[in-house]
């Protein structure tokens, strides 16, 4: 048999070898088992009710379900119809619905998509979410109350080059911006990811995931690999992971796992949260890819996890940092199987002036491994000229899984796609054929293993009083010693705050971040009126903002000292007082 | 179960997962107070879950800001 050429045709092939398929626990631990052949049926069921509904071929339709069987029916079923699948994040239970409605209102907009597919529950929360993507409505609709369909296989031909996936990444304002992956892409991307999952004799790679099916690391990762893989997959939902990480650490024991990836976050709250008594009896030493990606790593938390579980087997060399994102499908570069994770120490003030100078007492940050089969990567200045090996630059990537495009923005898809080489917004290094990542210049916020538009924290300050309108830097970095990037807001107080309101201001900032966008910040600092670096136009300049508040160079311009404000430096201790406590043995 | 033992209820899960010294009265802000991102959102909503023994339908939400109105969803789920 050739290989598969779409996901549909990795899909039915994949139905017919019997055994394979998805182990899904629901919250009590429950597992169900899903083989392929079964989400073949149900996704028939579906592809022939889209059809009947009147969705065109190659248009998209948006998917809002908790991590389960409906979802991949759902899936599968919107591509088998020739559509274009878009998952989106369901609503969180208690959180504010709001800031749900408009953010998913804009996603949905973005794709112009005609149909949301959703979980019954969840489907009738969505009704201000589609209305928030007037103009153009779309339809939501819950699986079973799509029409009937003909019976008989719905037999859309569907292509290499069709559009197989929309996953969302973060822009600079505050919509996401839909990266459109091809079949060849996606299958490509899977091909890559498997060439890393070598079989033993009797020791099948078995994956454990808990990551959101809306996330690239999750879905692309995790499940399209699966496919075309002897042996099951096992999912839990993120829900399941946040509440109890335990539960990770005990699946993968329970069923075998090899391989499970994670965001550095999660690998803290692993350690930290995780008490001995929950692991009676667990076996974590056939785990042999912890794979670590999704945000900046902090090398010390992987080791802090690798010593954490070694008593329950763990082999602290599985720990593997990789690189990737959302417009490559995944991965770009990849720590080799057989290496356990290595690092780099460098100066500080070297790096501050973008060169490579070793030290072994600098700052430490972790080598992400080579490129991935038939990945390149290239590090440039800003014109896109190559740079010698001791130079910190832009890191652009070519390779076959990279995006066809942002769907509907060819503007924006040419600003970071050219001649084939995709400029990813991040800077680093190549140390010995090895990515290292040391910072970005794309303005975006990442935290938790999710990106963020900065303008959507600055947005949630509108009116607050005491703050100069619009004149806030949101910004998210590592500090050496944290274990990810913290959240941190640079705001200008206005002319006519008084003393008494600018003591109580960090705290209402916070508060105005955490309602409206549903973030912690760590820290806020207030400046006086001028201070924040602009462009010409009047933009903010973040980056340079957060650069020269970490050099202590961040200072208002001398003719508006007023006395009052001038070297107000506010640290809030909002967060640090009421933030998570590591809960270990507790 | 009172309206008092609920809060107690309430009381200890936040203690025991999310802060042990927070105030937790009928009138604290959920998110504002508790300081809930997302992640601390779902860990509450998961441990008053099994607290309780009851489920929280997605949809229950609307119009849950303070302990109080907390301890009226819960009530009104049979805790």
């Amino acid at each position: 048999m050739p290989d598969p050429s779409t996901l549909c045709e990795a899909l039915v092939r994949a139905a017919s070898f019997p055994g394979t398929g998805l182990r899904i626990l629901d919250r009590e631990g429950h597992a169900g088992f899903h083989a392929w052949a079964e989400v073949e049926a149900g996704a028939r069921r579906v592809a022939s009710g889209v059809i009947a509904a009147g969705q065109s071929p190659g248009a998209c339709t948006a998917l809002v379900f908790p991590t389960g069987i409906a979802f991949f029916e759902a899936f599968f079923g919107v591509l088998l119809a020739g559509g274009v699948p878009v998952p989106l994040y369901p609503p969180v239970r208690l959180g504010r619905m709001a800031e749900y409605h408009t953010r998913t209102g804009a996603m949905l907009k973005a794709v112009r998509a005609d149909l949301v597919l959703a979980e019954p529950r969840i489907r009738r929360l969505l009704g201000e979410t589609v209305a928030a993507a007037a103009p153009r409505v779309p339809r939501c609709l819950s699986p079973e109350d799509l029409p009937e369909g003909s019976p008989g296989r719905p037999d859309r031909p569907v292509a290499a080059e069709d559009l197989g996936l929309v996953q969302f990444s973060s822009g600079t304002t505050g919509v996401p911006r839909p990266v459109a992956l091809t079949h060849r892409a996606l299958l490509a991307q899977a091909a890559i990811l498997e060439s890393f999952l070598v079989d033993r004799p009797g020791a099948i790679h078995a994956g454990v995931s808990w990551l959101p099916l809306y996330h690239d690391m999750g879905l692309v990762g995790c499940v399209f690999p699966a496919l075309t893989r002897p042996g099951v997959l096992t999912l839990l939902g993120p829900e399941v992971f946040v509440a109890r990480p335990a539960t990770w650490l005990r699946a993968i024991s329970r069923y075998g796992g090899t391989v499970s990836p994670a965001p550095a976050f999660a690998y803290a709250l692993a350690a930290d949260r995780v008490r001995d008594e929950e692991l009676d009896g667990v076996d974590l030493s056939r785990w042999r890819l912890a794979l670590c990606g999704a945000e900046p790593i902090g090398p010390a938390v992987l080791r802090r996890f690798g010593e954490r579980f070694r008593r329950w087997g763990f082999d602290p060399g599985a720990l593997k940092p990789v690189y990737g994102l959302a417009e490559a499908a995944l991965a770009v570069t990849f720590t080799p199987p057989d290496r356990p994770m290595s690092t780099v120490r460098l100066d500080r003030a070297a790096l501050a002036r973008d060169e490579v100078r070793p030290d072994p007492d600098g700052v430490e940050l972790a080598r992400l491994g080579p490129p991935v089969p038939g990945f390149a990567v290239r590090v440039t200045d800003a014109e896109g000229h190559d740079l010698p090996p001791d130079r910190i630059g832009r890191i652009r990537i070519r390779g076959p899984s990279l995006l066809a495009g942002y769907l509907h923005l060819p503007r924006e898809t040419a600003e970071v796609l050219r001649d084939g080489w995709l400029d990813t917004g991040d800077r680093g290094f190549l140390d010995r054929g090895e990515l290292v990542v040391t910072g970005r210049d794309k303005e975006i916020l990442v935290l938790k293993g999710r990106k963020y538009p900065p303008a959507l924290v600055e947005q949630a300050l509108d009116g607050l009083p005491g703050l100069r309108a619009g004149c806030a830097a949101a910004v998210s970095h590592r500090p050496e010693a944290a274990d990810a990037e913290r959240l941190l807001l640079l705001a200008e107080t206005s002319r006519d705050a008084a003393d008494t309101d600018v003591a109580a201001l960090p705290d209402a900032c916070a508060r105005a971040i955490l309602a409206g966008t549903g973030l912690l910040v760590d820290e806020v600092v207030l400046l006086a009126p001028g201070t924040l670096p602009r462009t010409s136009s009047g933009k903010i300049r973040r980056r340079e903002a957060l650069a020269a508040h970490l050099a202590g160079t961040l200072s208002p311009p001398d003719r508006v000292t007023p006395l009052s404000v001038a070297g107000w430096y506010v640290r809030s201790a909002w967060a640090f007082t009421r933030g998570p406590r590591p809960g270990r043995g507790s | 179960m009172t309206d008092g033992e609920i809060l107690d209820g309430i009381r200890e899960v936040v203690h025991r997962h999310l802060d042990p010294e927070a105030r937790i009265a009928p009138d604290t802000l959920l998110v504002e107070d508790l300081a809930l991102d997302s992640l601390r959102l779902l860990t509450l909503v998961v441990e008053v879950e099994n607290r309780f023994r009851i489920c929280l339908a997605e949809g229950d939400e609307a119009g849950v800001r303070t302990v109080d109105d907390l301890i009226r969803l819960l009530r009104a789920r049979g805790a």
